[in-house]
């Protein structure tokens, strides 16, 4: 078990067609700085590292920087929080727009082998269990009826008066990660979140265990 | 694809392990051959005795002077590996072996010495560990247990496969008492050699079988499964009871997000990927497979006909409840049901022939519910406990079912009188159920699988 690190995974996604949220990486606060001016305010720090699988439990992530100050500041508390040693830079990341927040997953089933997951993120996957699974590969069909299987679907249709999201393109969101899944050796594969649009979605985080 | 044709359908069988003590497993299916009226040849094997049972007796299946299709191995597991080769030698391909004592104990290397004699001949080898094969038509019966203490089911079209002897056991004495027709029955233990991937396939192809019903604890090659059987619900339904449902292990696993697909969850997606029916019980295996015999496929808009007031509402919600619409009767339905009924009564879906009705007006409302054109499915509530209901209901539903071209469902709750009848009408073909609820989630299957 070993975590890919960041840029071959973000490699792996961008050659599946997978959107990421626009980031850069900095190895200095003042190079932080000019990424975040760049990419437009705000932004997110987070912690490059391949010794660190869950960013957020250690202190790792800081979102919403809105300014310089609040960028330098955070990389301080970054790397303090993690220890020098361990540090290899930071992704400088444009914070997404609110939107309704998905986890798509990948993992291996000593049975099945490579598996799809899809649901909502938050209390719907913790509490509800709210996730629907495939064995890969899946056509379009078969991820349309993944979408509509979970509970959760009305929020995607607009539930209260929000716009639907955009469906079709978490169709071809979950043909694209089953590929990925069944034509690489990965154990496990994590975008958490997803942020899903009325047009399009963006993948937050990524994190693959080869 | 495996030819599995000797393992059903043996024109001759030999016995091996066959024994003249009443006690032993050797004996009760050589007697149950016997008894069944087998048609083909039947070899008893064993180098001890001379006849058993009136029949002559062979030291082994190198000594019978004719052909043999296939052989029923029950022996101590040692000798197994060893019958398996003269098997081979002999020019048998089907062999189902009964005897346990491979690697459900443990004994891994037992086991692969079967498949290495398996492979060498080419052997298809049900089992081992395993109840025996039962096919009704051809009265080819290798089940060891005795026929007054497990009954034998009739012939029909719903085929079984069960990882569990004891399971299998269980559906067989269960569809012999509920008058559930089937076409051949397997009971495939330790899936060493023949695995449930091959039996599907076998089953997929073979014209007496219109459902195939499993009782799986896991599959041997989970790809291989879901690919054949993903084929074949295009044409035949399948229907599927998992065991190994528990939370524990999945819970474990569950600890974050990244580790979601417990293993049964992944099965449950395997089953929807493939379209299979997924029930929950013993009884909903029966219940579906009943409904899902249908020959015809229909839409989903569902009549109900009662005698009762209240059990025709339960029906109503369990409708709903199991996502079920119900059909708005036509004009003409409408117009001709109120010139049937008593003047209180409503000429609407569902539609309550009130607690008086009979025979006869029970034959009238089906003749013009089914054939109404908005109408898919007959849900039929008889409720045996009033005056008017007698044996000759069952007569008017039997020939409604033959003429109408729609599937009827019967609900009938009640005690001995009314399981009588329910039987009968589930020996037609018809099937029934007991409660409002059974009947819809089956109803609701069918639906689901023709809109597939």
């Amino acid at each position: 078990m070993a975590l890919l690190d960041f840029e071959k995974t973000m490699k792996l996604l961008e050659q599946y067609g997978i959107r990421f949220s626009e980031y850069g990486i900095a190895e200095s606060p003042g190079e932080a700085v000019k990424l975040a001016k760049n990419l437009g305010y705000p932004v997110a720090l987070k912690v490059l590292s391949h010794k660190v699988v869950h960013k957020s439990d250690v202190g790792a992530v800081k979102l919403n920087l809105e300014d310089e100050k609040e960028v330098k500041a955070a990389y301080s508390k970054i790397v303090k929080a993690v220890g020098k040693s361990k540090v290899e830079g930071m992704i400088v990341q444009r914070m997404a727009p609110e939107g309704v927040e998905l986890l798509v997953g990948g993992k291996q089933d000593v049975q099945f082998g490579p598996v799809v997951a899809f649901g909502l993120g938050g209390i719907f996957v913790e509490i509800f269990e709210d996730v629907s699974l495939r064995i890969c590969p899946i056509d379009h069909e078969e991820a349309r009826r993944m979408i509509r299987e979970i509970k959760g679907y009305p929020i995607l249709k607009g539930a209260r008066g929000t716009e639907p999201v955009d469906v079709e393109a978490l169709i071809e969101l979950l043909v694209k990660v089953s590929k990925l899944m069944n034509e690489n050796r990965i154990k496990e594969l994590d975008l958490n979140p997803i942020i899903a649009y009325p047009k399009a979605y963006l993948a937050v985080d990524a994190r693959i265990i080869k | 694809m495996r030819n599995l044709d000797p393992v059903f359908n043996p024109k001759s069988i030999a016995v091996i392990g066959a024994s003249r003590e009443p006690g032993k497993i050797g004996h009760v299916i050589t007697k149950n051959f016997l008894d069944g009226g087998f048609i083909g040849n039947v070899y008893p094997i064993n180098p001890k005795a001379d006849e058993i049972l009136g029949m002559k007796c062979y030291p082994s299946v190198m000594d019978v002077p004719s052909k043999i299709d296939s052989a029923v191995v029950a022996i101590n597991s040692r000798l197994v590996p060893g019958v398996l080769k003269e098997c081979g030698e002999k020019g048998i391909t089907g062999v189902v072996v009964i005897s346990g004592g491979f690697s459900e104990v443990g004994n891994h290397k037992l086991e692969h010495k079967v498949e290495k004699v398996a492979e060498k001949y080419s052997l298809n080898v049900i089992g081992p560990n395993c109840l025996g094969v039962l096919n009704p038509a051809a009265r080819n019966d290798s089940i060891f247990l005795p026929i007054y203490k497990m009954g034998r089911p009739k012939v029909g079209s719903i085929s079984f496969i069960s990882q569990s002897g004891a399971v299998g056991g269980c559906i067989i004495d269960l569809a012999a008492r509920a008058g559930v027709g089937m076409a051949k029955f397997v009971s495939y233990g330790n899936a060493s050699v023949v695995d449930e991937a091959d039996l599907l396939e076998y089953l997929a192809d073979d014209d007496q079988t219109r459902v195939i019903v499993a009782y799986l604890e896991g599959v041997k090659r989970g790809r291989k499964f879901l690919k054949v059987s993903k084929k074949i619900t295009k044409h035949k339904p399948i229907i599927v009871l998992k065991a190994g449902r528990g939370k524990a292990a999945a819970e474990a696993a569950r600890s974050h997000t990244g580790s979601l697909a417990g293993s049964h969850e992944v099965y449950q997606a395997a089953f929807k990927q493939a379209g299979i029916i997924e029930a929950n019980d013993l009884n909903e295996l029966f219940d579906f497979s009943k409904m899902l015999d249908y020959p015809v496929c229909t839409g989903g808009r569902i009549a109900i006909i009662t005698n009762g007031g209240g059990t025709g509402v339960l029906a109503v919600d369990a409708a709903e409840e199991t996502g079920l619409k119900l059909a708005s009767f036509s004009k003409q339905t409408e117009q001709k049901l109120r010139k049937l009924l008593p003047e209180y009564a409503n000429a609407t879906n569902p539609l309550d022939l009130i607690g008086d009705a009979d025979a006869n007006r029970y034959q009238k409302a089906l003749d013009i519910v089914m054939n109404d054109p908005n109408v898919d499915i007959v849900v039929v509530i008889v409720l045996f406990q009033t005056v008017g209901i007698d044996s000759r209901v069952v007569n008017v539903i039997v020939k409604a079912q033959e003429t109408g071209k729609k599937p009827i469902a019967v609900i009938s709750t009640g005690g001995e009188y009314t399981e009588f009848h329910r039987r009968i009408m589930d020996s037609y073909g018809i099937p029934t159920y007991s409660s409002p609820y059974e009947a819809m989630r089956a109803v609701s299957k069918f639906v689901e699988y023709c809109g597939k």
